[in-house]
């Protein structure tokens, strides 16, 4: 059937193509429930899987050196197991038996590193034995469960005598010990992980004097993995009271069942996508397929109550309705889901693994919106019943059409509008002020993704408090040469650098060589106090290492230190992960290299009139030349390659303007190479000096859970701008193409600016902090905020065009399309609301504040947007009313004739 | 209780056939002896209601 009626000029394409897919109706259905069929296939094919490694961003330095060394010097998946007694403590044979078990149970566990577990009762835990004879070895704390209270005994005097052992692995009030064990990288299954720690470590050793608490990243994604059951309640509750809403709103089952057949035919293509481009879901990201599928189901509503709406007006032809329907709403609904598509696709900025296909696999879902939606849509309304058309009518007269109809009324009068701007206008002040306290990283200590009170964080909590600190930073300190760690100078600042970064509240406390090289020689010296330092020779060292590794094989020791001697670690276990805490935690440990490295080079910088410019030069140490390069002496010539006033102007390539620049420069530059190239400005001139580096060995930042957290806020801090500027820019840039004006972006945005605002504030007052598992949800709701205001302004310009004056047109477009909206915004709060109810604390606060987020769009879109369009009066809507004048003036013609 | 993938699906789909068969064949045939009643006294928008449900033709090609 042709289009024989008349349809809008400028639309006439649109009413066309609506007509042709009812037309060609068979074969379109067929290849669409062909494909369906499949992507459903392969979306129960889908599982739930977190990859550790996809949450990092892989090209920050820290990373790097994470990856490298995570697999001896320990990673970011730690389980800690803490066992505590209520009477007594735990030195006997009952307990220490337990020990035993426990880190037998937990050596069993998949995926763990069998090297790289810390417990009294593991073999790699030893201390310094004097044998019969004089000679001294190393021995394992515990070779063998405990059989009488003497044994037990003898392993309190051990552990109160080991330095690296008491107030580590065993509490200071010895009523705890602790059980420590890193997982491999590779072989993360937490799921597996979490049930054999219950069943090996947890379950057979808890009684009414023990209390068994386990802690770490692995721990927490297994009870994330636990809680995520809870999606299929929230679905069943969220899926039928949606069908109520619906059947409420459009008096008939057809109107629950059509937004259903679109938002899964979209959840089928986006599940089925990221199956067959070989990704999973992560349990902490199911609020993402929800949030998208109500944004599907919220675009058929529209669709539907405009269909209902062209089935009167059409005079009850079904055919004609579903065209109708169909070519009105295309601009809007096209350029909703691509908005909502595109702003997703700015999270590709962020190089974390999981973002990034987190972004492709949700701009696809919303893209496949436009199938289900558009394509399908006017096929499913041909192939079902039309309305009952007293039903229609009956939707026009409800209680809910007539109080838009007076909030409408009250909001266009000239009061509602004066109150409408100074409200948002002081909502936005306020929240300008709140939305400072938004912190990049988590803002709590406790993990953010579960409940303050759940069982993993009480354990946390447990293990902080009885040794202050269980998340490791592992900063690397990595030797140009073999036997870098035999160095007396580098086993000092490796102690110093832990007394250093001790003084920081956020720091427990640490461990590093220097620990061991200092308990050994104290106990060579027959455990004289005063001996319980680093000997000042290499040999000394190097005998005492001999001494305490030689009994261990090299699988044991690369624990502490590499086979060669070349690369050895600092651990600092903090308190807690807070972004702040990590911000100054790491900036300190950068202080410290950076001032030791300067010390080491024998000069202090400072910054003066944009240069950075040598203030002083130190006596030491003694420098002389070798060929073209400077190395330090050992004898004392007097001479250096720095004067006081020289000007660092480069550093092999990098240029150096700031001293920031020059700390960066330095780490750059020696990271690889003992040799480094200063360009000096003196005396008006540049000379280039190469200097030998004066250190041993470079400290590397960072691995461990706190390094890793470190480089994912970094990456957040340097991106979170330019992706909310991005975000907004491809919205505005959609709008430019949609109504062909450069203000209508302004227009649609400026709610949308101050929801962003507000919803800031919101997660500031809460602390909520902006990371890897936040940006992207809040990213999205950016994009989904925009969507209300797109039909609201399109509505607009399609009543000046046949009314002509602007106030009538914000007035029906409000209680035509601003009624469907008000309802999709209030299904759509409701069903990311539901996730409240989840045991995942992160799934609970994301579902509420993206509620809050289409919300606070919602009101935004509903109220000042049309206040603004009538305070402002823009051309690219006011021009349309030439439509209107056009068509007066036709009729008043024909009157004429 | 937990529920599972299948379970969730089975209660959603039974639930829709249950609003399904509630509307057509409970709310609607009370629905319109309520409004008879209600025009029978007299209620002018009733009886709008029922003219409609009555006389409009709907064209379904």
């Amino acid at each position: 059937m042709a289009i024989n009626y008349e349809v809008p000029e400028d639309k006439r394409l649109l009413y066309w193509l609506g007509d042709k897919l009812i037309e060609y109706r068979h074969p379109v259905s067929i290849v669409v429930i062909i494909v369906t069929a499949m992507m459903a296939y392969f979306s129960f094919q889908l599982r739930l899987v977190t990859s550790f490694g996809d949450l990092l961003p892989q090209s920050h330095a820290y990373i790097q050196i994470h990856n490298r060394f995570s697999g001896t010097f320990g990673g970011a998946n730690n389980i800690v197991v803490m066992l505590e007694v209520k009477e007594g403590d735990v030195f006997n044979v009952q307990t220490l038996n337990k020990i035993w078990g426990m880190t037998e149970g937990l050596d069993k566990v998949y995926g763990v590193n069998h090297n790289q577990i810390d417990s009294i009762a593991h073999r790699t835990v030893r201390y310094l034995k004097v044998a019969s004879g004089g000679t001294m070895r190393a021995t394992p704390v515990m070779l063998q469960p405990v059989k009488k209270e003497e044994e037990a005994a003898a392993i309190k005097r051990i552990v109160h005598n080991a330095e690296n052992i008491y107030g580590l692995l065993v509490s200071l009030d010895d009523k705890a010990a602790i059980i420590r064990a890193n997982f491999i990288e590779g072989r993360l299954d937490y799921r597996r992980i979490f049930e054999e720690v219950n069943e090996k470590v947890v379950k057979p050793f808890e009684d009414e004097n023990t209390k068994v608490y386990v802690a770490g990243e692995p721990r927490l994604y297994g009870w994330v993995y636990h809680y995520a059951g809870d999606v299929f309640w929230i679905l069943v509750v969220t899926y039928c009271l949606e069908w109520v809403l619906r059947w409420m709103y459009f008096h008939d089952w057809r109107g629950s069942l059509r937004p259903t057949i679109t938002g899964l035919i979209a959840a089928f293509w986006g599940l089925g996508f990221i199956h067959v481009i070989g990704l999973a879901l992560d349990p902490l990201m199911l609020v993402m397929p929800f949030l998208i599928t109500a944004r599907a189901v919220s675009h058929a509503i529209q669709m539907h109550d405009r269909y209902y709406e062209e089935f009167e007006k059409c005079g009850w032809n079904k055919r004609r309705a579903i065209v109708a329907a169909f070519a009105e709403l295309f601009v809007p609904t096209l350029s909703g889901i691509s908005t909502d598509a595109f702003a997703v696709l700015v999270i590709l900025l962020v190089p974390v693994v999981m973002l990034q296909k987190l972004a492709i696999t949700a701009s696809w879902w919303i893209l496949a919106i436009t199938i289900s939606e558009m394509l399908l849509n006017p096929i499913v309304y041909f192939y079902l019943k039309p309305p009952e058309p007293e039903l229609v009518v009956l939707r026009e007269r409800g209680i809910f059409r007539k109080g838009i109809n007076w909030f409408t009324a009250r909001l266009l009068s000239r009061t509602g509008r004066i109150t409408t701007v100074a409200v948002w206008l002081g909502a936005g002040l306020i929240g300008l002020y709140f939305m400072r306290g938004l912190t990049i990283g988590d803002p709590t200590s406790a993990s953010p993704l579960l409940w303050t009170d759940s069982p993993y964080n009480v354990s946390h909590q447990r293990a902080q408090d009885k040794f202050g600190g269980v998340e490791p930073l592992i900063v690397v300190a990595e030797g140009y040469d073999r036997d870098a760690m035999k160095d007396p100078d580098m086993l000092r600042k490796m102690e110093a650098f832990q007394r250093h970064l001790e003084r920081d509240p956020g720091v427990g406390y640490s461990f590093s060589l220097a620990d061991i090289i200092r308990a050994v020689n104290m106990v060579f010296h027959e455990l004289e106090p005063k001996w319980g330092v680093i000997p000042s020779s290499w040999v000394d060292v190097g005998g005492l290492f001999f001494i305490y590794f030689s009994g261990s094989p090299p699988t044991e020791t690369a624990k502490y230190v590499t086979a060669d001697y070349r690369t050895a670690h600092v651990t600092f276990y903090c308190k807690d992960h807070r972004g702040e805490n990590i911000r100054r935690i790491m900036q300190r440990a950068k202080d410290f290299i950076f001032q030791e490295q300067l010390a080491d080079l024998g000069f202090t910088v400072a910054q003066q009139d944009g240069k950075v410019v040598i203030t002083e030069v130190a006596s030491e140490p003694n420098w002389e030349t070798a060929g073209p390069s400077w190395i330090v002496s050992a004898q004392a010539t007097g001479q250096t390659p720095f004067k006081v006033g020289d000007a660092i102007t480069k550093i092999g390539k990098v240029k150096v303007e700031k001293v920031e620049d020059l700390e960066a420069a330095i780490t750059k530059e020696a990271a690889n190479k003992t040799l480094i190239d200063f360009h000096l400005l003196r005396d008006g001139s540049v000379t280039e000096t190469t200097v030998g580096v004066p250190w041993k060995a470079m400290f590397k930042l960072a691995g461990g859970l706190i390094g890793v957290l470190a480089a994912a806020n970094e990456e957040l801090v340097r991106n979170d701008a330019l992706m909310n500027f991005l975000g907004f820019f491809t919205m505005w840039m959609i709008m430019l193409f949609t109504y062909r004006s450069f203000a209508a972006g302004f227009y649609l945005l400026a709610p949308l600016f101050l929801s962003n605002i507000l919803v800031n504030a919101y997660m500031a007052i809460n602390d909520i902090g902006v990371n890897i598992h936040t940006l992207p949800l809040v990213t999205v709701g950016l994009g989904f905020g925009i969507d209300y205001g797109l039909y609201i302004v399109s509505r607009v310009i399609e009543e000046i065009r046949v009314r002509g004056d602007l106030l009538d047109s914000v007035r029906e477009a409000l209680v035509t399309s601003g009624k469907a909206v008000t309802f999709t915004a209030v299904t759509m709060i409701i069903s990311t609301a539901f996730w409240i109810s989840s045991h995942i604390r992160f799934n609970a606060e994301m579902g509420l504040l993206l509620a809050i987020w289409m919300g606070v769009s919602y009101v935004g879109s509903q109220t000042l947007l049309p206040v603004l369009i009538l305070m402002f009066r823009p051309r690219f809507i006011m021009k349309e009313s030439r439509y209107a004048a056009a068509r007066t003036r036709v009729a008043a013609e024909s009157t004429t004739r | 209780m937990e529920l599972g993938l299948w379970s969730s699906v089975a209660i959603v789909l039974g639930f829709s056939f249950l609003v399904v068969f509630v509307d057509e064949w409970i709310v609607k045939p009370m629905r319109h002896k309520r409004w008879e009643k209600k025009a029978a006294s007299g209620d002018k928008e009733f009886l709008h209601l029922l003219d409609i449900a009555r006389n409009a033709k709907v064209v379904d090609e």
